[in-house]
């Protein structure tokens, strides 16, 4: 049964247990939900190997056996090796670093693996053995990846995001299989739209090699056209879906109502304007407390802003929580906030949604796409959205109609659909 | 005769614990019980019972010429109280001796005087009362936290009864005159300045123990000349500094007690000098000139400004809050709230969130029990907003009996049957 299924060849970077952020979280909900109607080998720089996928083949490069490694060098790239770990031990995900703060993650999405201080070394005896920065990476896992194709067998190269760009564009070149670029955050995203360095350069190359791009919204998709000058012939919007929540209620243990801002701590974000609209929210209502749960390197600037803006007793930052901590302030939340300046999709507002928590979304999002069921504004109109979330704290006609409206949406964002509409696209274009 | 004036500050804070956000309104224990209790027997034994003993002898061998001050803020001596009751027995000895004088200042250590006059003077009756129960003393000079001062806390003290008020010798306001006299404040008030000789005081508080200091090592001979030094040109030598000097910040290895034992003795083979205490120096010379000073002045950091605890939005929006819910406090009338209070004030809390950094900023780390001065706003804005939730609902209670209380009027037939009920509001 599973052979005639169409065979695909995923290249990931963050997968559990090893993520840092919602591209792991995307990846994995993805790739299981495919596996029903597609046969999947999935290889990614690391997994631990008691980590099993149902119906697919998972491939650590950390868990190949070295002496059954046949390895055939690709295009001069030779180098006498032993398979190490390849750890994703940079954080493609945040711009620079955080002074004062150890991070793992933060997000939505985020769930926190911890590794040991043992293995954080040997993550550093490699780094000396390969070269410490991302690039060396990048290569490192492309090299070793189309190593691996050249003995596979599949109709379709699919690649998330532009790690492992390389490595597609590569084994495309290698085996004239067709390649798919699914995109889920870019470089003009992260670092804004002047950015033009080494990561956009790559992220230009392989888009305009790709046959196929599926970013996660329109949102996106425009980006890629915009910003990247690729004719949006070739995309095909692919909206993210969301794991089933095991969602409840907990009781507040203040009487002010909450406002809940989830996310890593950096300019694409909009944490800043998190701030804003809470500082306007207040001048109204002092009644109101604004949780920020995340880290990143706008976290000292927007704690001292909130300081000096008057609003130290009602603006509280939590810094980085673990899985049962968030899914606690979801469920105490009257209002989630998601503020994006440019955010490719935005899980976090999906996973509120779950829990029943009505959202202020920024227009600037792929996730206010889908959501129909939330109020939405341009991420620079603070009084707009100060304005949405003063009348759903107040207003129950019009909170029980956004949160009934969420859940409807909710019924279409799943990853059965997203993987539907994949394979869909694979067979129009006569991949498979 | 120039006389020698040693006062001692004593004082721990209540340290708060990472107290985060999730403890608000489900937690109400907001210090760190464990850490508060660590310090202070780090602190007792390295110093405070090592260096009362020490001060005891010099008083008994030098047949009572030996006389020093102390200023121990009511959080220390609750800390004695709690944790280490034998500290504050050896400073019950050294008080019966009649030849220590404790001083006046505010209870918690706060800077209230800046924010609050009114929990100021409470604050400072409250310390006195302490000082009365258990060294048999009522305080007649007062120092304020960190010696912060100004004309105008001159004037407000000197309305409140004190003689006396110790102060920081900053160079800018002395302006090359010498802090070795007793000053006057503006507006002819009477109460006398007795300013810190911030030279003197330091060789033995900051430099003592300090390699890179060309004077190292300090002697008791070498710092006798410089004392000696300052006959004819002064009257007092006020050598103020933190008692914590002796065994904490200079440790015993340094040989700061063997200095501290022989310098008594060794100023006083001069017939000319003399130990007094800060009462004793003001009864004893009349004020020389007037310090006049506009801009609050402290004895901290480099600066000896306020910036320690009031240069960044973070302090002064803790300072805005916490004195904000003043009013609820006081209506409230609870012992044990106010008390809640009255410890977030204390001045070190804020002295954690301080970002200057360079050398002060060494100091900052070194006392804060926080890793960044960010963790030091956050933890203190919960435990605010979790007294804040206690606060309004307690003002709820004390309000609602108000309207409970009022008189209710019954309305009655003319054959006297009830007719109905109606509540009379009285104002």
């Amino acid at each position: 049964m599973k052979s005639s299924l169409p065979k695909v060849l995923m290249l990931g970077w963050e997968f559990p247990p090893v993520i840092n952020g919602g591209l792991g979280v995307a990846c994995h909900d993805l790739s299981s939900a495919m596996s029903e109607i597609a046969d999947i080998t999935m290889v990614v720089p690391k997994t631990s190997p008691g980590f099993k996928m149902k119906n697919m083949n998972l491939v650590g490069i950390n868990n190949i056996d070295v002496n059954t490694f046949d390895h055939h060098p690709v295009e001069g790239a030779s180098l006498p090796y032993k398979i190490h770990n390849v750890r994703a031990d940079i954080n493609p995900y945040y711009s620079t670093n955080i002074e004062g703060y150890s991070v793992e993650g933060g997000g939505s999405s985020t769930a926190s693996y911890g590794t040991t201080d043992r293995e954080r070394l040997q993550a550093f005896n490699i780094d000396s053995l390969y070269g410490g920065d991302v690039i060396q990476k990048v290569m490192q896992y492309a090299d070793i990846t189309a190593s691996l194709a050249s003995k596979m067998d599949f109709d379709v190269i699919h690649a998330h995001d532009w790690m492992t760009m390389l490595a597609g564009i590569k084994i495309k070149e290698q085996t004239g299989k067709p390649l798919v670029m699914h995109i889920h955050s870019l470089e003009v995203d992260r670092s804004g739209p002047d950015n033009r360095g080494w990561v956009y350069q790559l992220e230009k190359k392989g888009m305009e090699i790709a046959d196929l791009l599926l970013p996660v919204s329109q949102f996106t998709a425009n980006i890629i056209s915009q910003h990247y000058g690729i004719d949006s012939g070739k995309m095909k919007v692919v909206h993210n879906g969301s794991m089933p929540v095991n969602a409840f209620k907990s009781k507040r243990r203040f009487k002010e109502k909450t406002v809940l801002f989830v996310g890593r701590l950096t300019r694409q974000k909009g944490p800043e304007k998190f701030l804003e609209i809470a500082a306007r929210v207040l001048q109204k209502d002092p009644d109101v407390r604004f949780v920020m749960a995340g880290v990143g390197d706008y976290f000292k600037s927007v704690l001292e802003r909130s300081s000096y803006t008057g609003i130290g007793n009602r603006f509280h930052m939590t810094g980085f929580l673990d899985q049962e901590k968030l899914r606690y302030l979801f469920s105490v939340s009257d209002v989630y906030c998601m503020p994006s300046i440019s955010e490719p999709f935005g899980l976090s507002a999906v996973e509120a949604a779950h829990f029943g928590v009505p959202c202020v979304i920024s227009k600037q999002s792929g996730v206010s796409e889908v959501l129909n069921g939330a109020l939405k504004f341009d991420f620079w109109d603070d009084n707009k959205a100060a304005g949405y979330i003063l009348n759903l704290l107040h207003d129950k006609t019009l909170r029980n109609k956004v949160i009934e409206d969420a859940s409807e949406n909710l019924k279409d964002i799943t990853w059965d659909i997203s993987a539907r509409k994949i394979v869909n696209a694979y067979a129009e274009k006569q991949f498979i | 005769m120039p006389s020698i004036c040693f006062y001692f500050q004593v004082h721990q804070p209540f340290r708060i614990k990472n107290y985060s956000f999730f403890d608000i309104g489900h937690s109400h224990e907001y210090e760190d019980e464990a850490k508060n209790q660590q310090i202070m027997n780090k602190v007792a034994d390295k110093c405070y019972i090592k260096t009362n003993n020490k001060m005891l002898d010099l008083i008994h061998r030098h047949k009572g010429n030996f006389r020093i001050s102390y200023s121990i803020s009511g959080t220390a001596i609750e800390q004695f109280e709690k944790y280490r009751p034998d500290v504050l027995q050896s400073f019950i000895d050294l008080a019966n001796t009649g030849c220590v004088e404790f001083l006046a200042e505010t209870y918690s250590h706060s800077l209230s005087f800046i924010f609050s006059k009114p929990e100021f003077e409470r604050q400072v009756s409250k310390h006195a009362a302490m000082i009365k129960k258990y060294f048999n003393q009522v305080p007649k000079v007062f120092r304020n936290t960190e010696l912060i001062f100004n004309n105008e806390l001159a004037a407000h003290i000197d309305g409140m009864g004190y003689k006396g008020i110790i102060c920081e010798g900053a160079d800018r306001l002395l302006n090359g005159r010498t802090p070795n006299y007793l000053y006057n404040t503006v507006n002819g008030k009477k109460i006398k300045l007795l300013l810190k000789n911030h030279r003197l005081s330091d060789d033995i508080a900051f430099r003592f123990s300090d390699r890179g200091w060309k004077e190292f090592p300090l002697t008791v001979d070498k710092y006798k000349k410089w004392v000696y030094d300052v006959a004819g040109n002064g009257e007092t030598i006020n050598l103020f500094m933190d008692y914590e000097t002796f065994g904490e910040h200079q440790w015993e290895s340094t040989g700061i007690f063997d200095f501290l034992d022989h310098l008594p003795g060794a100023i006083m083979e001069h017939p000319d000098f003399d130990f007094k205490t800060p009462s004793e120096v003001v009864d004893s010379y009349p004020t020389r000139d007037t310090y006049d000073v506009h801009e609050f002045c402290s004895w901290a950091d480099t600066e000896r400004d306020l910036s320690a605890w009031l240069s960044n939005s973070m302090q002064s929006e803790s300072f805005k809050r916490i004195y904000a819910i003043e009013s609820d406090i006081k209506e409230i009338n609870d012992p044990k709230l106010t008390n809640v209070w009255e410890r977030l004030q204390t001045s070190d809390h804020f002295y954690y969130m301080c970002t200057k950094f360079w050398n002060d900023g060494d100091v900052h780390k070194y006392f804060s029990p926080f890793e960044t001065p960010y963790d030091a706003y956050m933890f203190y804005m919960n435990v605010y907003s979790d007294l804040e939730c206690i606060v309004k609902r307690k003002l709820k209670k004390v309000r609602a009996p108000k309207i409970a209380k009022a008189k209710t009027i019954r309305l009655q037939a003319n054959d006297g049957k009830a007719i109905g009920e109606h509540p009379a509001l009285t104002s």
